[in-house]
């Protein structure tokens, strides 16, 4: 706990304190759940982050046996049909959806690939010969750009993943580092005021009684001389008076002890020395 | 995360830049696209080596990655993505996706594909 | 007889043509090809070979498609020469060799036009083969309709393209059809002047050829369309050259099969044909058809060597070359790509 400087400037009531609590709870909920969630992404990131290293790999291979079904056409039509593909292009046959995947609240899109059997490009390029090589080169190229979007999604999964993480993270650690050990600061601080004013509060009630139990000998003297002059007129109705006094002091200073120890409210403390005054 | 979905639904075109037998391999299996529309005349750039531009092939990337709304992922192989490897390493986002692609006579080399250097560095290697 | 009068205008390119035919990679050189660990290495290879040191001028990075580059461009200067110096008979029949590039070439320039590419661009890609003065003029037209009445009709190709493609015809979806269709119109007139020009042993090697030649075409355009519904039969048979041994009992039955062993069992009804399919068929055949038929071919072509005083030769010979191209590319692109085990698919008679 660092020194009082770090901590949220509020009045050290009791609300606030009970707010504080509050936002302390709320804090390290949330501190363990995000620690919860950044732990899941992670295992996730792990896994992902091991796909994607196989998977360029696998890449590596599979371009290059579709490179070599292209050496293949070369072979058969003797030519080269680059020119001719590139011309006959017309609409993308082969075409992604992205897709969406839960992982922790984070949504992760997953590229699908679409083909579009419609559409052919290429139907009639080498007709004359070297067709079934196109086709297949075709084929294997197809094949290969699945991959390529198989490696595409894992790779968007790691981007988006890799900023989640990193922003997750950071909260996480500004939950643990700042805003927890502020709050606590806070109550620490709020708690030592309260404390302070009711040591205050304690002591003033303490000199009120003492000051009404001067006052209440005081008037018993008087009492006592009245009564020593008036003994014989009114005897039984002045008892009753001076019992009931009595007994309301009494009661009243009890009181106001209790409350002061059970940290009453100032108003309360108030009303029962307008009370005691009354 | 309702926008991003918005626009992911768009892009649903690979984009090249690549060498000749790639493209041709390419838009074997239909990734082509040709339109009228301004800016998106074609989503592949086929490089000749001694006639296109590094200027181009920069140009290229930009309308892929920035100007073209409907690109979902960017194939461009390793060794032109080696030309104007400073734009494609500080490129993050997710959208397009960036896939380094061996090509013929360039064969993959894992140690320089942008993704798996992050990879590397995240885990202190 | 025709032996007597035959040297005086071909004897000399005779000799040369058979001297190119001796400078064909042998079966040795080729496995001497294939032990190589890298490009330079071929490169040095092929330089103690007929080839000599035809990429002497290159620096830079080899890669197989500069390599076809440098060994198509030897094959030109050879055919050039031959060209240049051929005189009647022969200088025709070479011309006629020349159109089957140009029907490429001009389907590349038509492609090329429709879709306002750039024209230095594409005249680079042109096959030097089928390179004609006015090629560079097709880049004029603007459009399609132009190009058809004013340049075409003044190409070598013009009377391939009468009768067969009319201006509408000419847009993007039909050009692979349009080709097919020169070049049926193509072979069809090729094989009508090699009847009426040639005669004896040279007749017969040019007409085996050719029909190989059509027959190839047509089985491969039934095969090639057969999941197509674009084509209808009629369509196809217009493709077909009227020409070979499928003509005409088997036309319209091809054109009108359905699926493979339909085709098959068509094209086993000629003798020469019937094992086509049976080496396809196996697993390590992948490109067997091709193959087969490139093997044929390449027979027909050491066995044309057999004859004297051929003209045929040199045809032979030019096929026997694209082979060997086809053959070294093939082989440069398994070192290159390190995919030694199919290495050895390339095609070797000599």
């Amino acid at each position: 706990m660092s020194g009082a400087g770090n901590r949220e400037q509020v009045f050290p009531t009791r609300m606030t304190l009970g707010l504080m609590k509050g936002k302390l709870k709320g804090a390290q909920q949330g501190h363990s759940l995000l620690k919860r969630k950044s732990e899941a992404l992670t295992k996730r990131f792990r896994d992902i982050t091991q796909r994607i290293d196989e998977a360029k790999r696998k890449m590596g291979r599979v371009m290059q046996t579709a490179a070599f079904s292209l050496a293949e056409v070369s072979y058969a039509t003797g030519e080269n049909i680059s020119y001719q593909v590139q011309e006959s292009v017309q609409r993308a046959r082969f075409q992604v959806k992205a897709k969406q995947e839960n992982v922790s609240g984070v949504y992760l899109p997953t590229f699908e690939s679409y083909i579009n059997e419609d559409i052919n490009d290429f139907k009639l390029t080498g007709l004359g010969r070297g067709g079934q090589q196109v086709q297949r080169a075709k084929l294997v190229y197809t094949k290969a750009v699945e991959t390529l979007v198989e490696l595409a999604s894992l790779q968007t999964a790691f981007i988006i993943l890799d900023e989640v993480i990193k922003v997750t993270n950071r909260r996480v650690n500004a939950i643990e580092h700042v805003i927890i050990p502020r709050t606590e600061n806070t109550i620490s601080y709020i708690n030592s005021e309260l404390d302070e004013l009711d040591r205050e509060e304690f002591y003033r009630l303490k000199k009120v009684q003492e000051k009404k139990q001067e006052a209440a000998a005081a008037a018993e003297a008087e009492e006592k001389a009245a009564q020593e002059a008036a003994i014989a007129a009114g005897a039984e109705l002045s008892k009753i008076t001076r019992v009931t006094s009595n007994e309301e002091i009494t009661n009243d200073a009890q009181e106001v002890e209790k409350l002061a120890l059970a940290n009453g409210d100032d108003d309360l403390l108030k009303e029962n020395e307008d009370d005691v005054i009354f | 995360m309702s926008s991003a979905s918005e626009s992911m639904a768009k892009r649903k075109l690979l984009a090249t830049i690549a060498d000749e037998d790639s493209v041709t391999g390419l838009l074997l299996a239909g990734v082509g696209q040709i339109s009228n529309e301004v800016g998106k005349e074609s989503n592949f750039l086929t490089v000749i080596p001694g006639k296109t531009t590094v200027d181009q092939i920069e140009d290229a990337f930009d309308n892929f990655t920035t100007g073209r709304d409907d690109i979902a992922i960017l194939l461009i192989n390793q060794h032109l993505a080696d030309l104007i490897r400073y734009k494609v390493d500080s490129y993050t986002n997710a959208f397009p996706a960036i896939l380094e692609i061996p090509s013929k006579d360039h064969p993959y080399d894992p140690e320089k594909d942008s993704i798996l250097k992050k990879v590397r560095r995240l885990f202190g290697e | 007889m025709e032996g007597l009068y035959f040297n005086i205008n071909n004897g000399y390119l005779e000799g040369v043509v058979r001297g190119y035919k001796s400078g064909l990679l042998t079966t040795n050189q080729y496995v001497n090809l294939t032990q190589c660990d890298n490009l330079e290495d071929l490169k040095l290879q092929l330089s103690s070979t007929d080839y000599g040191n035809f990429m002497a001028n290159y620096s830079g990075p080899l890669s197989t498609s500069v390599l076809q580059d440098n060994l198509s461009k030897k094959l030109f200067q050879q055919f050039q020469y031959v060209k240049s110096q051929s005189s009647g008979k022969l200088t025709k029949f070479m011309n006629y060799i020349n159109y089957g590039y140009m029907i490429d070439n001009v389907i590349l320039m038509i492609t090329g036009t429709l879709h306002e590419r750039d024209k230095s661009e594409i005249l680079r890609k042109c096959n030097p083969l089928g390179w004609f003065d006015t090629l560079p003029t097709l880049s004029i037209a603007t459009d399609i309709e132009s190009l058809y009445s004013t340049v075409l009709i003044d190409t070598p190709l013009a009377p391939f393209f009468k009768n067969c493609v009319s201006a509408d015809d000419l847009d993007d979806l039909n050009i692979e059809i349009i080709r097919n269709k020169l070049y049926k119109n193509y072979l069809e007139s090729f094989v009508e002047f090699v009847t009426s020009e040639f005669d004896g042993p040279d007749q017969e090697i040019m007409i085996r050829l050719l029909t190989l030649e059509a027959d190839k075409r047509v089985i491969n355009i039934t095969l090639n369309s057969l999941n197509n519904s674009d084509l209808s039969s009629e369509d196809k048979l217009s493709l077909f050259p009227s020409y070979g041994k499928l003509y005409p009992t088997y036309h319209l039955q091809l054109s009108q099969a359905e699926d493979i062993e339909q085709l098959k069992s068509i094209v086993e009804y000629i003798g020469d044909y019937k094992d086509i399919f049976n080496e396809s068929g196996d697993a390590s055949g992948l490109r067997g058809l091709g193959d087969w038929f490139y093997l044929l071919e390449m027979q027909f072509c050491r066995n044309a060597f057999t004859q004297q005083f051929t003209l045929s030769t040199v045809y032979a010979w030019l096929k026997s070359k694209e082979q060997e191209i086809r053959n070294i590319t093939w082989i440069a692109e398994c070192i290159a790509q390190n995919q030694k085990n199919r290495i050895d698919s390339y095609i070797s008679v000599y």
